[in-house]
């Protein structure tokens, strides 16, 4: 006994280190499937204030940029919108529709406004940090917009944080399709530079035009239709030659992301469930 | 001994928001990124218990982790490096020193200074960046940000000893 005591005195640093060791690689190999680990992420109250402190300050640089950017594309969608109505007005000879339609599509959505405390571009798994949690109504799985087009989908959330998974992470799968032509496939991306993501299978007998836009689908049921996703840049066949694989150049400036709007769709539950049950039944069936 | 660990303590806060707020931002030639925070690592004295370097280097790691959204990486890495830092330490040491021997530039002298510090960090990085790209791997990736890290590393924390000496 006592020969055991004094061989665990002399190599305590020994248990120690392996002790720290196997805390360390828990935490790695856990981290992508535990919800619960959100306190050691910089969602957590410490990380997440010196964020909110940072970006405060940074933000206050960049607010002429961010500034023009947002006029530009005001401007650009004002005239738009403009077109539109009077070429729907040709069509029905009725002046107000425009203005009904568009009630009528955002009533179904909440959207909440959030400021990005800390993003990332450069690695593999990039993640972005917003400065609103589940105080402020956001939940898990929930879509994240910018004023320029679509930027993730919320993965952790504490009281006053949450973290987003951007399109720029390789676990991103975003379901989009090509605008005005209807067919769809999945945003990934995977590594290089941060301007550019791939959508996989759009199908074979798909027609498209470089420089289409790439708009989301609506069918993940996290985004809206027709958030913007990026504009075509190169199509490539798929590996087993199945299908295309876009090059899209994003829409969003990853790089200089601040304020950001989380979307919250009241009926997001309610298609949740209905596929779940769908797939179960499915499931069962298989079984008989 | 009390000063000594709210020196360390110190170092600890600064690295930390250093690391989090200004280094973790530079990809020099989309490689290099300065990991300063090895530098506490390298500075216990030589008489330094191993338990308490091994946890200074852990909750330092896991507090880095968390601002990067890297759980583990880090933490892991460091502990290592905390494990076989008096192994290196007595490489470089001459036979006749203190037995609190504190390393740095004036007490080693240029040369040696350098061999230990560079040997620290390219352990580090090994470490670290094998880690890091684990499911993800890119061999030429993988040595550049090796090469990258550990020589702006290096270059830091030589800076930073040149001006401490003063």
């Amino acid at each position: 006994m006592r020969n055991l005591l004094d061989f665990i005195a002399k190599y305590n640093h020994w248990f120690l280190f392996i002790l720290l060791e196997v805390t360390s690689f828990a935490l790695l190999f856990q981290y992508n499937s535990y919800q619960g680990s959100v306190w050691l992420s910089s969602a957590n109250v410490v990380a997440g204030k010196v964020y909110e402190w940072n970006s405060s300050v940074e933000q206050f640089f960049s607010l002429t940029h961010v500034n023009k950017e947002l006029m530009l594309r005001n401007f650009y969608l004002e005239r738009q919108v403009n077109q539109l109505r009077a070429q729907v007005y040709d069509i029905t000879k009725d002046t107000t529709s425009v203005q009904r339609n568009k009630l009528q599509m955002l009533s179904q959505y909440h959207l909440i406004p959030a400021k990005v405390i800390s993003n990332s571009v450069n690695r593999n798994d990039n993640f972005i940090t917003l400065d609103k949690g589940s105080d402020d109504g956001i939940k898990s799985d929930m879509g994240v917009v910018c004023g320029n087009g679509v930027v993730g989908i919320v993965y952790l959330v504490s009281k006053h944080y949450s973290i987003v998974i951007p399109a720029l992470n390789p676990k991103s799968n975003i379901s989009c399709s090509i605008r005005g032509r209807g067919y769809f496939g999945y945003l990934h991306w995977s590594g290089g530079p941060s301007q550019q993501a791939f959508v996989d299978d759009i199908p074979r007998h798909a027609h498209f035009k470089l420089g289409d836009w790439i708009i989301t689908s609506g069918y993940s049921s996290v985004f809206p239709a027709g958030v913007l996703v990026g504009k075509i840049l190169q199509a490539y066949n798929s590996h087993d030659g199945l299908s295309y694989r876009l090059k899209v150049q994003l829409s969003t400036d990853f790089g200089n992301l601040r304020d950001v709007c989380v979307v919250d769709e009241p009926d997001i539950k309610e298609r949740v469930l209905l596929l779940n049950a769908a797939k179960d039944s499915l499931k069962q069936k298989s079984n008989y | 001994m009390t000063i000594d660990i709210l020196k360390r303590s110190l170092a600890f806060i600064v690295l930390c928001l250093a690391q989090a707020l200004v280094f973790n931002h530079i990809h020099l030639f989309d490689c290099a990124t300065p990991l300063l925070y090895v530098y506490l690592v390298m500075l216990f004295r030589r008489n330094t218990s191993r338990w308490s370097i091994l946890l200074w280097s852990f909750f330092l790691g896991l507090s880095v982790d968390m601002f990067a959204n890297t759980p583990g990486v880090a933490a892991a890495s460091l502990t290592f490096i905390g494990l076989i830092q008096p192994y290196i330490l007595d490489l470089f040491m001459l036979q006749d020193s203190d037995d609190d021997f504190e390393p740095g530039l004036k007490s080693m002298g240029g040369d040696r200074f350098f061999y230990y510090v560079l040997i620290l960090d390219l352990l580090y990085n090994i470490v670290f960046f094998t880690l890091e790209t684990f499911n993800f791997f890119n061999w030429i990736q993988w040595l550049e940000c090796i090469g990258g890290s550990t020589i702006i590393t290096v270059i830091l924390i030589l800076v930073i000893e040149n001006l401490r000496k003063k």
